[in-house]
């Protein structure tokens, strides 16, 4: 048993640290990180969120959305859900899905994924998140402790 | 069928799988060229005027933001740059632990290229998701040593995206005996997922091609030149980083923004092929020794054997990083007091997609007065314009503008073009009249 891995995947760019806010109200909720729970904040990882990945027996991602929806809606996305990718592939565009979509071609995803989206507004560099992408994050945070039976 | 082959126009809008943006605008009328023109939209020379009034603690740390990919060959250009003005002479170990910061830019850059953005075009793959499904061994192993070699720069410089490792004089910590210990079983370990890279790359099927071109790459008399050296030509030419502008001319095009650079009016390359080319013998001779078992003729004048180079060059610089690392001890002090004073100094350094060139004017308190930064990827823009048009002829201009398009691709990728340093995506309009 490798446990369970929580990555908030951000940037330093207003609403855009959505997924590092989900991992602050984790631990500031009390969420104790160690050998079977990995808490980590990514910064943009592209292809390197591949390799962490592996070794785990359940992920759970965290990552901003924008789909014109209202900022600080949750959304959980299946594998089903993912868009197919395919084209257009640079290191620069290299992002979540990408990243999982390469992972599955290579037999590399976790027995147990889930994929949560916190729709975002604007993600302007060194601008702080809006108060409706905070509160989604604890919202967020909240119901993933439940998930893990905290 | 025969009107159509006489007069097209090609524009392609998005190239992808390059770094940055850029676009492709090719006309034929008559059956011959009368545009080829690589457009470059992002302009990162408003870098070199931020500089401006700059304390020169902050330049390294300020250029690593120009590029994602390629932010230690920034700052380690800019800090030998000031280095040189101030009279500063690094440790021993700061010199040799920039070596090592620096292969490991080498490490990541070259095998995120070779596999996420080059490779796919020689399996008839559309992106790296399709060459997984036919190559899955050689995938995983690319993504291992492009995570070893972000391992490495993240070990000096704290974080492998827009590293803070360097600073004038030297690095601002030096990792513990223990952490390195840890890379060095790394190193060693991908040394020979490395020499089997050199082996696939060495037996993928490239289209035949022979130009005539000049190979522009640092020189060092013992090393093969990475952080340090002059500047060396194909053609004989050697001189030092401070007579880079008596030789290497920039100019405007109005499609680009991007400048072009030119040696003796001509285009030039930079970058893997022209180091190997040039440098070839400075490897090791384990390495001379593998790729002379490829059966690679250098100096090579087939610019798709640039995806060999590359993976020559990571196992190189991890021989560089195990060879510098033996025996390593944490200094007493990771860099040496600096006293700046005015004037003017260039630097230069190989960035994995070639010379990178800086100039800085500094005043008496440390402060940058102006600033030129010639990154690789304008130096080999016209070089790519030559090459399009030379290729295009061989491939055939009756080709189907499909097929023209990702000819042109594969073509550009082939100097892995860091548009971000000079553009994004290519956007290839094509017009037929």
């Amino acid at each position: 048993m490798s446990g369970v891995r929580i990555l908030g995947i951000g940037s330093p760019s207003g609403d855009d640290q959505a997924g590092w806010l989900v991992v602050d109200a984790l631990l500031a909720g009390g969420m104790q990180a160690g050998e079977v729970l990995v808490i980590e904040k990514l910064d943009r990882p592209g292809a390197g969120l591949i390799g962490l990945l592996g070794g785990a027996d359940r992920v759970i991602l965290v990552d901003a959305m924008q789909s014109h929806g209202r900022p600080g809606r949750l959304a959980r996305f299946d594998e089903e859900d993912w868009p197919r990718y395919g084209h257009g592939l640079s290191s620069h565009g290299f992002g979540v899905l990408a990243a999982l979509t390469l992972a599955r071609e290579l037999g590399g995803l976790p027995s147990r994924l889930e994929l949560y989206g916190i729709e975002i507004a604007a993600a302007h560099p060194g601008a702080a998140p809006g108060p409706e992408i905070q509160a989604a994050a604890r919202q967020l945070a909240a119901i993933i402790a439940a998930s893990l039976g905290g | 069928m025969s009107e159509q082959r006489r007069s097209v126009a090609i524009h392609v809008p998005v190239l992808t799988r390059v770094e940055g943006e850029g676009a492709l605008d090719l006309r034929i009328d008559n059956g011959e060229i009368v545009q080829l023109r690589l457009r470059i939209f992002e302009p990162p020379r408003f870098f070199e005027k931020f500089l401006e009034g700059r304390s020169y603690t902050e330049i390294p740390d300020m250029v690593a933001r120009i590029c994602g990919i390629c932010p230690v060959a920034y700052q380690a250009t800019a800090a030998q740059a000031l280095e040189r003005l101030f009279g500063v002479e690094l440790s021993p170990w700061a010199r040799a632990m920039r070596r090592v910061f620096y292969c490991g830019e080498w490490i990541q850059s070259h095998s995120l290229h070779i596999h996420l953005l080059a490779a796919p075009d020689f399996f008839g793959c559309s992106s790296v998701i399709e060459l997984a499904r036919i190559a899955p061994e050689e995938v995983r192993r690319g993504l291992r040593i492009q995570a070893l070699g972000n391992e490495l720069m993240d070990l000096f410089g704290a974080r492998s995206v827009h590293p803070v490792g360097i600073r004038v004089g030297g690095f601002h910590g030096a990792p513990s005996v223990e952490r390195i210990g840890d890379i060095r079983e790394k190193l060693r370990a991908a040394l020979p997922e490395a020499e089997a890279l050199i082996r696939w790359a060495a037996g993928i099927a490239v289209p035949q091609d022979d130009q005539a071109f000049v190979c522009v790459a640092m020189r060092h008399p013992l090393d093969y030149a990475i952080e340090c050296g002059d500047i060396g030509a194909s053609d004989g030419l050697h001189i030092g980083a401070a007579a880079y502008d008596e030789h290497f001319a920039e100019r405007h095009e109005a499609h680009s923004t991007a400048l072009f650079s030119s040696y003796r009016q001509q285009p030039y390359l930079v970058g893997p092929l022209a180091r190997l080319n040039l440098n070839h013998a400075r490897l090791p001779a384990r390495i001379k020794a593998l790729l002379a078992a490829t059966g690679l003729v250098l100096p090579s004048r087939n610019l798709f054997h640039s995806l060999l180079a590359r993976a020559v060059e990571i196992l190189l610089a991890l021989h560089e990083a195990l060879r510098l690392l033996d025996g390593y001890r944490v200094p007493d002090s990771p860099w040496v007091p600096v006293t700046p004073r005015a004037g003017v100094a260039a630097g230069c350094t190989e960035a994995p997609r070639g010379l990178l060139w800086h100039r800085y004017e500094m005043d008496a308190d440390g402060c940058v007065v102006s600033a030129r930064i010639v990154p690789p990827t304008s130096q080999n823009q016209a070089r790519i314009e030559e090459d399009l048009r030379r290729s295009l002829l061989d491939f055939g201009l009756d080709q189907p503008d499909e097929a023209l398009r990702l000819h042109c691709e594969k073509v550009i990728r082939n100097y892995d073009p860091c548009i971000s340093c000079a553009t994004h995506f290519l956007r290839m309009t094509v017009e037929r009249t």
